[in-house]
């Protein structure tokens, strides 16, 4: 059959499908666009619909709340750790800092896309080291 | 092979790995030059080695868009090419004129090149990447015109499709604004202003277009997904390209002595430039992962999905790092520029053209794909190459941060050479990234000769 002209690749063939694009979508724009805003929204969804909505759906609404909340403490914690031992008037503190926030950011932001392609195509997908573990009627 | 005039495509793809080769042995020069300052001279001095380095880039990138283009148009026209003849005739051309370019930077100091080719009929040469002497430059026009012409004239006779006319588009912006290098006002707010015209809307404007439709080529031929929803995201990144990218020209207006608004305008516009980055890496990744054939060239794949990453990351992230003015008001011209322009520029073109060599070359020896020795060996390459990348990067900024510190942000900046002398760790790790580069590169020619169990014939 041939595709509809809004057809992009990606069409609701699973339950759930169209929330989990969402909840991926929400973990990117979050680390891209709007952090903190879409986090809550994104978060405001997974607790809303962890009970209710199909196995795809809450699979990736749970992947991308909790690896946003670890991404976040990842990005916070050993920033600020960075900060606190080399301190702001070192040259090194700003290289490590930088080239660390550059690194974990553009990791996670690489993963958020990863988890998107595959929630566009109805598949569940962890995040590696620290996704949680998929639950069992996935 | 489908068409026979396909077949013309080869020379070009050889001749740009040799060309690439040549781009990474003088890179390695750069690099040991930057430790070892009398490195080579005065027989190579630094300026002509980065002269060098730099055009070997453009050459070896423009070979592959041809012999991309002259592999892809007749397939995708289903005809044969307009001219083969024409097409030979160009190589040769391009080549001897590439090839007497390089040997005249290298044979006479650049002022006298510059005498012996007639600058002073109209003075073009001296500016960054557009170092040419005026017959080059003339001669690019030339071979670019013809060319343009057989690829024209093969679509126009045959069957036009979304990736070919984007190929087009993409082909005739290369041609077009090109001509800016012969606009050359002694006002040099001026000169700068329209230099960027060719710099800059070729690698973040009518380049990218070459680069979304061969990677669509590549993929509906790799994956079997619709070529109707392929075309759907390549009308997407043209879009998105074109609104980010031409404003996004503004971010190099920022100090040149243009009107304050470019900080503005260009901040913002090229913000938004990792955007079809971005929709390039989800698009390339979502059509392997709905794929409906399991094609026997594994390697071209890799490629295809590497060049989504590493422009992703090289042209979109570390683009951001620095394009926002407060923050390139800091860092402009610093070690962190060169960073962006090595994984750009591999990530977006080096690779993609490595991607359509991998997929053509198989085909025009005759298989489908190569023997699995021999895509080991393209693999193993593909990961040496950009692990080392990566590397070559974050080598690069951390010597551009440390350089921006002690030189422009420190209450006591220490004058360029001296901050260059703090920064020289980094350039010793940068240059034995550079070496593990050369290895990949190595085994990725080497890869060519493994020969082993091929594949189906194409």
């Amino acid at each position: 059959m041939r595709p509809s002209d809004d057809d992009f690749g990606y069409t609701e063939e699973k339950p759930g499908q169209a929330l989990a694009v969402l909840a991926e979508a929400l973990f990117l724009i979050n680390l891209l666009l709007l952090p903190g805003l879409a986090f809550l929204v994104l978060a405001g969804l997974w607790l809303h619909f962890r009970q209710s909505a199909p196995a795809l759906a809450r699979q990736h609404l749970k992947q991308a709340t909790l690896v946003s909340l670890w991404g976040g403490l990842l990005i916070v914690c050993f920033a600020a750790g960075i900060v606190l031992a080399g301190g702001l008037d070192w040259e090194y503190t700003w290289v490590a800092l930088i080239l660390y926030f550059t690194c974990i950011h553009s990791t996670l932001v690489l993963f958020g896309m990863y988890a998107l392609i595959k929630a566009m195509s109805g598949q569940v997908w962890r995040f590696p080291i620290i996704g949680p573990r998929l639950d069992g009627d996935a | 092979m489908q068409y026979k005039s396909q077949a013309v495509a080869k020379p070009y793809f050889i001749a740009a790995i040799g060309l690439f080769v040549g781009q990474i042995l003088f890179g390695l020069i750069l690099g040991l030059q930057y430790v070892l300052g009398d490195f080579l001279f005065p027989a190579i001095p630094f300026n002509v080695a980065r002269m060098v380095h730099t055009n070997l880039l453009i050459v070896w990138l423009l070979f592959g868009f041809m012999g991309g283009a002259y592999y892809m148009i007749p397939e995708e026209s289903e005809t044969e090419l307009f001219s083969p003849k024409l097409a030979l005739a160009l190589f040769w051309i391009f080549l001897v004129a590439g090839a007497l370019t390089i040997v005249g930077y290298l044979a006479v100091p650049y002022a006298t090149l510059a005498e012996l080719t007639g600058n002073n009929l109209l003075e073009t040469m001296g500016r960054e990447f557009l170092e040419q002497p005026l017959p080059t430059k003339l001669g690019i026009v030339v071979v670019a015109l013809a060319f343009l012409f057989n690829i024209t004239m093969t679509v126009l006779k045959g069957k036009k499709t979304s990736i070919s006319i984007v190929l087009l588009l993409g082909l005739w912006g290369l041609a077009v604004f090109f001509l800016f290098s012969f606009y050359n006002p002694v006002n040099v707010v001026l000169d700068k202003f329209f230099w960027w015209w060719t710099v800059h809307l070729w690698v973040e404007g009518v380049w990218e277009l070459i680069l979304g439709s061969f990677l669509a080529f590549v993929l509906i031929k790799t994956t079997g997904v619709d070529r109707e929803v392929i075309e759907k995201w390549l009308y997407v990144i043209v879009t998105l390209t074109l609104i980010t990218g031409i404003i996004g020209t503004g971010h190099h207006y920022f100090w040149i002595g243009t009107p304050e608004y470019w900080q503005w305008w260009g901040s913002i516009f090229s913000a938004l430039e990792p955007i079809p980055f971005f929709a390039m890496t989800v698009f390339a990744f979502n059509m392997v992962n709905r794929r409906r054939r399991e094609h026997p060239n594994k390697a071209a794949v890799l490629w295809a999905l590497g060049t989504g990453v590493m422009a992703f990351l090289g042209a979109g992230v570390w683009g951001f790092l620095h394009t926002l003015a407060p923050v390139n008001y800091y860092t402009h011209g610093t070690q962190i520029t060169a960073a962006h322009g090595h994984m750009a520029f591999y990530g977006a073109y080096a690779m993609v053209n490595l991607m359509m060599i991998s997929y053509a070359m198989p085909i025009l020896r005759g298989r489908a794909a190569n023997g699995n020795k021999s895509q080991v060996l393209e693999m193993w390459s593909f990961w040496l190459m950009t692990v080392a990348m990566v590397f070559i990067t974050l080598f690069l900024t951390a010597a551009g941060i440390l350089q921006v510190w002690l030189q422009r942000v420190s209450d006591t900046p220490l004058p360029f050479m001296v901050a260059q002398e703090k920064i020289q760790l980094f350039y010793w790790m940068r240059e034995w990234a550079g070496v593990a580069f050369l290895i990949g590169l190595i085994l990725y020619i080497a890869s060519f000769f493994a020969g082993g169990d091929e594949k189906e014939a194409a």
